[in-house]
């Protein structure tokens, strides 16, 4: 990772992190004492309060049981680590907009350094760039602190004791300042924060008169680091985030084109110049997105995702083939952008597709996906078992990705096999005196019901959509063997199968 | 119509399978024309007596029986045909029982063929071993050997498509064995509108949602207790199998009524039956009691008691008592005889009770009659830190199968029940615990509720917590053990009820409660724990130790004017009995002089009196501001003693001899019947017997109409005299102890906690108000308890003990301790090094200010003691490389909320006195000014909320006692007043209120008409209040 030395320092602080990705989901919560936890149960541990709650004395590392005995209306919800992850990234993402160095804190979610060095010749002024900077976070649906500085440890613990956007005078303006940050507010762990307060020590420049060496003794390296690097002692480079930069290409049409085959080939020519490119880069296409921008000012977006990363033109290009004929153009094309997704392709997966088997699920997946792309992603399900009393609930849907080599277990066929319809059928109401005789559920040619056999019932799902059946089997005089029940809610019959 | 008896029936002592009550089972039944019912609870008799005494009501015969679990997972319906059938089935149970964990119970097909004599057995059901493909020879063969005709194949229909092969490969089997068919449904609830409830029981017993129960809950509502009809309709083709089941009640005739209990035999002399050894000791004791001769009437009355007691041959169950008070003795256990035994001479004579029942004019017949369904209750009040000893030589003495504890059965109470119903609902576990906090022990889930957590109440999920989570309040949860409960017998115990492990080692429970016990008639010994016969052997104790007077609780100089001056001036934190608020608030109107007062004091601030309506006339009579008056002149001895107003049950029974001529035994049965009354209703039925009988008299109607009245509302919840008066005894020693011996007082309090009403920060502040000395804790000085320690000749500082110290190990105190005592303590360095305690332990005891001795500045102690604890293995000690920094030294404020914070208490000063200036500044009164104010002041008051209290009978009053360093004051919150404030009521630490003084007869109480934060300079940190109902 590149690392280097920066003249001037920013740190931009999105406080809470987790606290405000709880605040977005639940805006409504915004007056109420808030905690994000790490569990949804009451021993969760707090790990983000709000100033409400705080002002209840709820504190982090509590459990939530703790922290709504103080606060009964205390509101808690769970942040994942990925979806701070991806909020980090998404600003990271932004913030490169403004400068080529960001690097995200490891450690605090929501803090970043960005590289402040020479900003002022692109934005006109060092605080320009720093507004547009908290703007930008902003405008991410955000609270930030952004400070420009001169080292890395001063503009990080201003960032976290001030708020809006703070731009240094000078080196000495910015130890004046950090000297009178309270110790509080450095975010310790919570034990080290405690033994400092309960030894009288609020500030950092009582912090700093503290002796290293008796620090180091009796709390550890982490708070001697900390000393260090408030003193200037210790310096670390801006190790910043490579920007992820897709591979993206365009093609403009002077004249709206119309013409599918055409546009296949306009296809084709990016594709031939993309995957040279990617194979330099050991890399192999995972998805392919196409941006038609239309004569009639509109957009078309379509997706196309092979079996498996590849970097075999003609698969891709069948692919498009296929979904281009199933769209319908509303105007002519105008410009044409092709974003590739892309990861890296290992020999090991390489291998993978050469193995030649008998049956060759590499082939099955190609054609599952040539599906996907005439029909569209969902184009393609599967069955799977589950625990349920009602006939449709013990099984569900779910989407087919890959095709997996069967392993069928061995069954006792009975002599007769039930044919379950997927969605029961209306049927018309029997007699209203002798069901079994003068009924035809499927009408003249199948005749009357000759018998009628049970009913098992099938009652319940109260807490959700109540429901109540009661199964039959029948058999009508030309022998067709029904399996049909009666809704007592919306007292009709159904035919929910067949036995042969 | 043919009609059938339905013989698979679990109800909610099924722990969470089945949802309704077996009396609401058997009631069912009743009502559907079934003329019996068979209770089969999984692996126990749960619930059987109460089905008893229910189908006893309604005239419906009850099967007993159990779904007996077999260890391959399978399971077996056995109902008991007699009384060895019976005894059979509790002996499996046991068996299956004490070998699995705590809940659960697996017996072998052969212990179950071993336990036949005397049950049937019905196999069948869903995965029975019967109703599979394959052939179960092996299984059947040793079933057929053991019932032979007993035998039975359980045909079980639920409407569920996968019982039809079952049912194919049953009959089959049944017919290839020659097992008769008999038709059931597996009843788990008596109407299908429980189902839901089944439903969530079902998913708490899987730990599950329903939205993932998937096929554990059932598919169907078909559980209910069927009719007649629709039974017969759903076995219409097997009608054999229907009249079968009447057949198999017809041969159990086993009823619980025939249970007969002996109780065991103690070691006799040689030669001596239990009634004459129960003569010798009663005369022997009868000599100590009264040195100067027994006197005639107490002859007379140990004479009618001992006949009383052979002709009932209960002598064993005294005998047994007496054993264990002797046991007691002879250790140096404190103990003392409660409740109704103290109207017993013979029990005072064993010196079981400590209070004379024939000079108090007690009544025998509260505790023993002939009419008296059932047998004496006997409870003994042990200290509570040595009753475990006693325990265990109860299981000694009698060995595990003749000696069981009583069980206590776990309800659903509404905190339970939201969270468990929640949960299976979907909702966030933080939610529920939000709404949780909000609900009270006793309250219902509503829609307020609901709203005031956040809970949108509209919503469909929020109106099946709402139903649901009312509907399962009560059901019983598992089962955990009375607090000190014994049974024992002379025949084994689990040959009457089945024996099964409790969650202590040690120590077994049967699967009946007290209720049970009571209703069936059986002995039961009660050795309940009493914190206050820890502190009173304590502080004698230390007056022995310290001050060489060797006192007892007989030799306490009785009717000490100091001692009742103080309790009429509600000077009584830490006096057992008489210090809750509300005895504080009687003290002074009541002005007690005599132990007798203490007695009445003890009983009517009791909700029995309050909801009587006694409190008031007795007081205005007291007081003389309404003359005694009696309704009749025969009811002068009754009432005399309580100047015209009953107070006690005895009164209530003495009242309905004289004045309605019932019988003792009768009138015991009235006593049960009022404290039963909102229950079963059988008050009712005395109404028009006494009314009538006592205008026949000549009380007036009015009278006798308000006599009904008090004995209505009476309840369970008066005391008897003999009790009030073994209790109020409890009360004065103490009392005088807090009186003349405070240090020793306070220093045994605090060492017998956790007990009382009060923390110790309440505790240690009344102490300093009493010019007690509390010395802080200090490791050169402190032991693990509490101490004393000289001040002058004759003035005793209390040292706290190490035991206060939040977080500090017993063993560390030790380790402390130790270490001193092998050489005091020279330097911090010392300290360290020759305890090498952690880190952790010494930051703790330097916070607690304990390190003071050898480091007089807080802060500097927990930088030194880190450092040390770092160097602790360093060979070569080396100088320390930095001089140690200065810190700010603490304020005083900052003293007493370390001190708070890390042991609870200070002795360096109350919490609110620092901030007493800017208390003042703002005009707000110190606690001990309220009672220099008139009557109906407005007033703006600062305090802490030492304890919050909702009693039942308040009708929604809610009452807070704020403390500062001067005293208490008792807050009243009106109804309106506490749901306007609930959140600040509930929760706040550190309370303003604004209210109006009410004064009268020296009781001071602030009316709040507003509760607000104040806004302090700094918010000391306190510690929770007690809360109580």
């Amino acid at each position: 990772m590149a690392q280097c030395t920066l003249s001037r320092w920013a740190c931009v602080n999105v406080p809470a992190l987790p606290l405000q990705l709880l605040l977005q989901r639940y805006p409504t919560w915004r007056h109420e004492p808030v905690a994000v936890v790490t569990d949804d149960r009451p021993q969760g541990t707090i790990t983000w309060v709000n100033g409400q709650a705080r002002r209840a004395g709820i504190v982090r590392g509590m459990r939530y049981a703790t922290g709504v005995c103080l606060a009964p209306r205390l509101r808690a919800g769970v942040i994942s680590p990925t979806e701070v992850t991806t909020s980090v990234e998404m600003l990271s993402v932004r913030l490169h907009g403004l400068t080529p160095g960001v690097e995200s804190s490891g450690l605090t979610p929501g803090l970043l350094w960005l590289d402040a060095t020479g900003v002022s010749h692109r934005h006109g002024s060092m605080e320009a760039w720093a507004h547009a900077v908290h703007a930008s976070i902003h405008a991410s649906g955000f609270q930030a602190t952004v400070v420009v500085g001169y080292s890395r440890a001063g503009v990080t613990v201003l960032a976290k004791t001030r708020c809006g956007v703070l731009v240094v005078a000078d080196a000495a303006a910015e130890r004046a300042a950090v000297l009178h940050v309270p110790v509080q507010k450095l975010d310790l762990d919570p034990s080290y924060a405690e033994a400092l307060a309960a030894l009288g020590i609020s500030t950092v420049e009582e912090f700093l008169r503290l002796p290293v060496a008796g620090l180091y003794e009796r709390f550890g390296s982490e708070l001697v680091v900390l000393h260090h690097q408030l003193t200037g002692r210790r310096w670390e480079p801006l190790q910043p985030i490579p920007p992820t930069i897709p591979l993206q290409q365009g093609i403009e049409y002077e004249v709206p084109e119309t013409d599918r085959t055409r546009l296949l080939f306009s296809c084709k020519t990016v594709l031939n110049g993309v995957c040279p490119t990617l194979a330099a880069r050991h890399a192999a296409i995972t998805a392919l997105h196409f941006d038609y921008a239309l004569d009639n000012r509109t957009h078309l977006t379509v997706s196309i995702r092979p079996a498996a990363p590849t970097l075999d033109g003609r698969e891709l290009l069948e692919l498009v083939r296929l979904r281009l004929e199933t769209l319908s153009l509303s105007a002519g094309v105008t410009t044409l952008t092709v974003t590739v997704e892309d990861m890296p392709a290992t020999e090991e997966q390489l291998r993978l597709f050469q193995e030649v088997e008998r049956r060759d699920l590499a082939v099955a997946n190609q054609a599952l996906a040539r599906v996907r792309a005439i029909f569209g992603d969902d184009a393609v399900r599967r069955l799977r078992p589950r625990e349920g009393h009602l006939p449709e609930a013990r099984w569900t849907w779910e989407p087919l990705t890959s095709v997996v080599r069967p392993q069928p277990q061995v069954v006792t066929i009975g002599p007769l096999i039930r044919r379950i319809l997927l969605r029961p059928s209306l049927l018309p109401s029997p007699p209203r005196i002798q069901r079994e005789a003068g009924w035809m559920p499927l009408g003249p040619e199948a005749g009357h019901m000759v018998h009628l056999v049970g009913p098992d019932v099938v009652s319940g799902g109260w807490w959700r959509r109540e429901i109540h059946r009661d199964y039959y089997f029948a058999e009508t005089a030309r022998g067709d063997l029904l399996w049909l029940f009666y809704d007592r809610r919306r007292r009709q019959w159904f035919l929910h199968g067949r036995v042969e | 119509m043919s009609v059938y008896v339905p013989l698979w029936c679990k109800s909610h002592y099924s722990f969470l399978e089945g949802t309704c009550a077996p009396d609401t089972l058997v009631e069912e039944a009743y009502r559907l024309g079934l003329p019996s019912l068979a209770l089969t609870d999984r692996d126990g008799v749960y619930g059987i007596v109460r089905a008893h005494m229910q189908a006893r009501t309604v005239g419906t015969q009850l099967l007993t029986g159990a779904q007996v679990t077999v260890s391959d997972g399978s399971s077996l319906l056995l109902l008991a045909q007699d009384r060895r059938g019976y005894a059979h089935l509790c002996r499996l149970l046991t068996t299956g029982r004490l070998r699995s964990p705590k809940g659960q119970s697996a017996v072998t097909w052969q212990e179950i063929t071993t336990h036949a004599p005397g049950l049937l057995a019905l196999w069948g059901g869903e995965g029975s071993l019967l109703a599979q493909e394959s052939e179960p020879l092996s299984v059947a063969r040793l079933l057929l050997d053991a019932f032979g005709d007993r035998l039975y194949a359980l045909l079980t229909r639920h409407r569920q498509a996968n019982e039809v092969p079952q049912e194919r490969h049953l009959r089959t089997h049944a017919a290839r064995y020659g097992l008769p068919l008999v038709a059931a449904t597996e009843v788990l609830y008596h109407s299908p509108r429980q189902r839901p409830l089944q439903d969530v029981l079902t998913c708490i017993r899987h730990h599950v949602t329903l939205s993932t129960a998937g096929r554990r809950i059932k598919p169907n509502a078909e559980h209910a207790l069927l009719t007649p009809e629709a039974f017969t309709t759903l076995f219409a083709d097997v009608p054999a199998a229907v009249a079968q089941t009447v057949e198999v009640a017809a041969r159990c005739t086993f009823s619980l009524t025939e249970l007969r209990y002996r109780y065991p035999v103690e070691h006799l002399p040689s030669g001596c039956s239990p009634m004459r050894w129960l003569y010798e000791l009663t005369l022997a004791g009868a000599r100590q009691r009264y040195p100067g001769g027994i006197p005639p009437a107490v002859v007379t009355q140990l004479e009618t008691e001992l006949a009383l007691i052979e002709s009932l041959d209960y002598g064993g169950y005294f005998l047994t008592m007496h054993e264990i008070v002797e046991f007691c003795r002879a250790r140096g256990i404190l103990c003392q005889g409660r409740g109704s035994a103290a109207n017993s001479a013979v029990c005072y004579c064993l010196g079981i009770t400590a209070i004379d029942p024939v000079r108090m004019d007690l009544l025998f017949e509260r505790f023993l009659s002939r009419e008296r369904a059932e047998p004496p209750d006997i409870d003994l009040d042990i200290m509570h830190t040595r009753r475990e000893e006693v325990i265990q030589h109860v299981y000694e003495r009698y060995g595990p199968t003749h000696a069981a504890m009583v069980a206590n059965v776990v309800r659903y109470r509404p905190r339970s029940a939201v969270r468990e119903v929640g949960k299976v609902l979907g909702l966030p576990a933080t939610t529920l615990d939000r709404l949780a906090k909000l609900l009270s022990h006793d309250s219902v889930v509503s829609t307020e509720t609901l709203r005031q957590a956040g809970i949108e109440a509209e919503a469909p999920v929020s109106g099946h917590l709402l139903r649901l989570t009312n509907a399962l309040l009560d059901c019983p949860r598992h089962l955990s053990l009375h607090p000190g409960g014994f049974v024992l017998g002379h025949e084994p115990v689990n040959e009457l009820v089945p024996i099964e492990p409790a969650t202590m080692p040690g120590r077994t429970v049967i699967q009946w409660d007290k209720t049970d016990l009571e209703a069936l008639g059986l002995f039961k010994v009660d050795l309940l724990g009493l914190g206050a016969l820890t502190q009173l052997d304590l502080c004698l104790q230390l007056l022995r130790h310290h001050r060489g007077i060797t006192l007892s609780l007989a030799t306490i100089p009785p009717e000490d004017a100091e001692t009742f001056a103080m309790i009429g001036r509600s000077d009584t934190v830490g006096v057992f009995q008489i210090e809750s608020r509300a005895q504080m608030a009687m003290l002074p109107r009541l002005a007690p002089q005599s132990l007798y007062d203490l007695i009445i004091e003890v009983s009517i601030v009791r909700p029995g009196p309050i909801a009587g309506g006694m409190v008031h006339p007795y007081l205005q009579r007291r007081s003389g501001v309404e003359p005694v008056t009696y309704p009749h002149p025969a009811l002068i001895p009754v009432l005399q003693k309580t100047l015209g107003v009953p107070l006690f049950q005895e009164q209530v029974m003495k009242l309905a001899i004289v004045a309605a001529d019932y019988t003792p035994g009768e009138a015991d049965q009235l006593r049960r019947d009022m404290a039963a009354w909102q229950r079963s209703g059988r008050i009712e039925q005395h109404r028009e017997r006494l009314v009538t009988r006592m205008i026949a008299k000549g009380i007036s109607p009015a009278f006798a109409e308000q006599v009904f009245r008090q004995i209505r509302g009476f309840g369970e919840y008066g005391f008897p005299e003999s009790h009030a008066a073994s209790f109020a005894l409890l009360s004065y020693a103490s009392a005088y102890l807090k009186c003349h011996y405070p240090a020793e007082f306070t220093c045994a309090l605090l060492n017998a906690q956790p007990m009382g009403f009060y923390s110790i920060a309440t505790i240690i502040e009344d102490a300093k108000r009493h010019g007690v000395t509390i010395v802080p804790i200090d490791i050169c000085h402190s032991q693990w308890q509490c101490t004393l320690e000289p001040m002058d000749a004759h003035a005793w500082a209390v040292r706290m003990g190490l035991r206060f110290v939040k977080g500090l190990g017993e063993k560390v105190g030790d380790t402390i301790i130790t270490a001193r005592e092998a050489c005091a303590y020279r330097s911090l360095a010392d300290f360290v090094h020759r305890t090498r305690l952690e880190a952790e332990g010494v930051s703790r005891l330097a916070a607690a200010g304990a390190l003071t001795s050898l480091e007089g500045d807080r802060r500097t102690a927990l930088w030194e003691g880190r450092g040390l604890v770092r160097r602790h293995d360093e060979t070569l000690t080396l100088p320390s490389r930095d001089t140690t920094p200065v810190f700010a030294p603490l304020t005083p404020d900052e003293v007493i909320t370390w001190d708070h914070r890390t042991t609870c208490h200070s002795p360096r000063g109350h919490l609110l006195q620092p901030l007493r200036p800017f208390l003042q500044a703002h005009g707000l009164p110190e606690a001990r000014k309220m009672g220099e104010f008139p009557d109906r002041t407005l007033i703006r008051y600062v305090g802490i909320v030492i304890t919050r209290q909702r009693p039942s009978t308040a009708k929604g009053v809610v009452f807070l006692t704020l403390e500062d360093e001067t005293g208490f004051v008792n807050v009243v919150l009106w109804p309106q007043v506490f749901r306007r404030h609930v959140v600040l009521a509930k929760t706040a630490r550190v309370l303003g209120v604004t209210g109006r003084l009410q004064v009268q007869a020296g009781v001071v109480h602030l009316i709040a008409k507003q509760l607000w934060i104040p806004r302090l300079p700094n918010t000391p940190t306190t510690n929770a209040s007690r809360d109580f109902r």
